[in-house]
């Protein structure tokens, strides 16, 4: 294997690769790290970030950013749980219906205008959570799920792992094959490398671009509910900040910010490395939480500059 | 947008928010902490009215404490007094017991991660938990795994909406909606039973901010019909809106006569606010809740004319509640600590035990 198919691989799975390494360490420190409850623990909490960073990946290969789907996960969740009580279609078919629709107004906006998407999902960041303290008396009502169906669904196990694990590995599988193997998939990195060659090469950029956003808000309102199941309420304290996370793990996970370039499995990797380093700093169990934010800062500076050097490498060679 | 600029927008964000995030906290002279002062004090009787629970009721075995692995959830970042003075005290307390043990995690105000710390410290094979929970709901996967390993839960300051002795052990903390009616008194007292009143309201959703406000307003109408209540606003515990809104107040309602803040944060933003608007000290009376040294200094100074104590220092009452209960005695299904009064009389004597 020559160099620069080596760097290409390693800026590509970089962060699985720096993954790997963490719980390699990991398991080397702690005695209580490598076991079963524990990567349970891990796996089982980044799998309501892991569903909205796929969606979030759609939207940054094609060149945009989606900043309200921490506030459509927790609106996703609130709506879940007030619709629990008419059963468990209602429970996934509200927060759908509505978190699908905030992202399709989100897609037309930004399409048919050529608004900023930044300033567009920002906006989507503020209304939504509005609304959802609109819906639950400034956040002072919590809303249990009444259905026990719906809280299976985010509470039951198979092989020790709760049900939304498997629908976030169907769902990146489903992803994976969307991206790589279809004409959408191919429009998507077309947009995000040069939107005008795509247009002039008769890509839909507008539908495109649509579909991306209204999947991204899909996503969010599913992964919101799928939480309330888990939790048996819908929080109203849940998201804040947590479309920064969705956008680290995605460009930890190798995809350019700056669209074109990228995939599901770093995304998802990248997601996990999230969880592993908070894993660790919880396994020390004595930082402070002031040294505990260092830490994970310092831990992405490092994956990032790594990958920063690694693309520059492949350059040269 | 290039991606420069997309690049460079990003960035401005999260340096924004993560202003927003910074809390500056000035240095204090802190007086050399005596070894009990402050320490919380449960109110006597304590709960003998209400069910109790042992460690037969609750099926658990006995294990000793100092050889145990002993779990604490903090909820927020230690950023403020309250939570800076809890984490300690905790920290603190388990040290002099001779527990070595002791994992902290801090979900730094991110319920999510809250429940994924408690989870993981269950999978560290915690034999205790104590947990200050960031919402009251929502904690149902944590009381699943608590309950299946029979690991006794206390929480502290904030309570978890299940059943007592069968999801959780006890609640240890304040009776927060006592704490309104307490701060009422003192304002009906400063005022001598008539003016017009503004809130700053705590964060809203959870009980601490609706348990203070109820207290509040319940003996206001009982007490002093005089008492108007002209302004309610959310400064959510923090000082920067305690300030910004204390602003807007002086701005639109001029004639104001006291402030009701539901922590001492919000009310030393709203003495910064009304030291900008060029008034004296004492011409607004300023009332809180919490017993931070930094308020108790606003009374001695002449800022604030009383504050309701909230006594953080959880760390002695949480171990001994655990103890107790691993000796096999009744433990009540809430401990109700005893908090003091600030007052311009006893400010600068009790300076030494406000955290």
């Amino acid at each position: 294997m020559n160099r620069e198919q080596t760097s290409r691989l390693l800026q590509q799975h970089g962060a699985v690769m720096v993954l790997g390494l963490l719980v390699i360490v990991g398991s080397l420190a702690f005695d209580s790290f490598a076991t079963p409850a524990n990567a349970a623990s891990v796996v089982v909490s980044s799998s309501f970030l892991a569903i909205i960073a796929i969606g979030m990946t759609f939207v940054i290969i094609s060149g945009g950013i989606d900043l309200s789907v921490g506030s459509l996960f927790v609106l996703g969740g609130v709506l879940a749980a007030y619709g629990s009580r008419h059963g468990l279609l209602a429970a996934l078919l509200l927060p759908l219906a509505v978190c699908g629709i905030v992202g399709l107004l989100q897609g037309l906006v930004i399409a048919r205008t050529g608004m900023a998407p930044f300033i567009v999902t920002l906006a989507g960041l503020l209304g939504v959570r509005g609304l959802m303290l609109a819906i639950s008396d400034e956040g002072a009502t919590t809303y249990l799920v009444e259905d026990r169906t719906f809280a299976a669904l985010g509470q039951n196990e198979l092989l020790g792992l709760s049900y939304p694990v498997y629908v976030t590995i169907a769902l990146a599988l489903a992803a994976m094959v969307l991206l790589q193997r279809t004409g959408f998939g191919q429009n998507v990195y077309a947009i995000g490398g040069n939107e005008q060659a795509a247009a002039l090469m008769g890509v839909p950029v507008a539908r495109t671009k649509v579909y991306v956003y209204v999947m991204s808000g899909l996503l969010a309102g599913l992964a919101g509910a799928l939480n309330a199941a888990r939790l048996s309420s819908g929080v109203t304290i849940l998201g804040i900040g947590l479309e920064l996370d969705a956008i680290a793990a995605v460009v930890i996970g190798g995809t350019l910010l700056t669209g074109g370039a990228g995939g599901i499995s770093g995304s998802v990797a990248g997601v996990l490395l999230l969880g592993v380093i908070q894993s660790i700093i919880n396994q020390v169990g004595s930082l402070t939480s002031a040294f505990q934010q260092v830490v994970s800062g310092a831990f992405l500076a490092l994956v990032v500059v790594a990958q920063r050097l690694l693309s520059k490498a492949q350059r040269l060679t | 947008m290039t991606p420069h600029l997309r690049t460079a927008a990003l960035a401005l964000a999260v340096l924004l928010t993560a202003a927003a995030c910074a809390k500056a906290e000035e240095p204090q002279a802190a007086p050399a902490a005596t070894g009990t002062a402050g320490q919380q004090v449960v109110q006597s009787p304590s709960g003998s009215a209400g069910p109790t629970c042992t460690l037969q009721q609750f099926g658990g075995t006995k294990f000793d404490l100092k050889t145990a692995v002993v779990g604490f959830s903090q909820s927020e970042k230690e950023a403020n007094p309250f939570r800076i003075a809890e984490t300690k005290s905790i920290k603190d307390e388990a040290a002099k017991l001779g527990i070595t043990n002791l994992k902290v995690t801090n979900a730094q105000s991110q319920f999510s991660k809250q429940i994924t710390d408690v989870q993981q410290l269950i999978a560290q094979g915690v034999q205790l938990l104590v947990i200050a929970p960031l919402n009251s709901d929502g904690w149902e996967p944590v009381l699943q795994q608590a309950a299946a390993k029979k690991i006794p839960i206390i929480t502290v300051d904030r309570k978890i909406n299940a059943k007592a002795c069968s999801d959780y052990l006890t609640f240890i903390g304040s009776d927060f909606y006592e704490q309104g009616k307490r701060a009422a008194d003192r304002m009906i007292e400063a005022l001598g039973g008539k003016g017009k009143v503004a809130i700053l309201l705590g964060a809203p959703g959870n009980n601490v901010t609706t348990e203070r406000t109820n207290g509040f307003k319940d003996r206001v109408k009982e007490k002093a019909p005089g008492i108007t209540i002209s302004f309610e606003q959310t400064g959510e515990f923090a000082r920067e809106k305690g300030q910004q809104v204390t602003e807007q107040l002086i701005q639109s309602n001029p004639d104001i006569n006291g402030i009701y803040a539901e922590n001492d944060e919000m009310a030393l933003g709203a003495v910064t606010a009304l030291k900008g608007a060029g008034k004296e000290p004492g011409t607004i009376k300023i009332v809180s809740v919490d017993g931070t040294r930094s308020a108790v200094q606003g009374i001695a100074d002449g800022w604030l004319y009383a504050v309701i104590e909230s006594n953080p220092r959880f760390g002695p009452l949480a171990f001994e509640t655990a103890q107790k209960f691993l000796d096999g005695a009744a433990i009540p299904d809430k401990v109700i600590i005893s908090d003091r009064d600030y007052t311009g009389e006893n400010a600068k004597d009790s300076l030494g035990e406000a955290y």
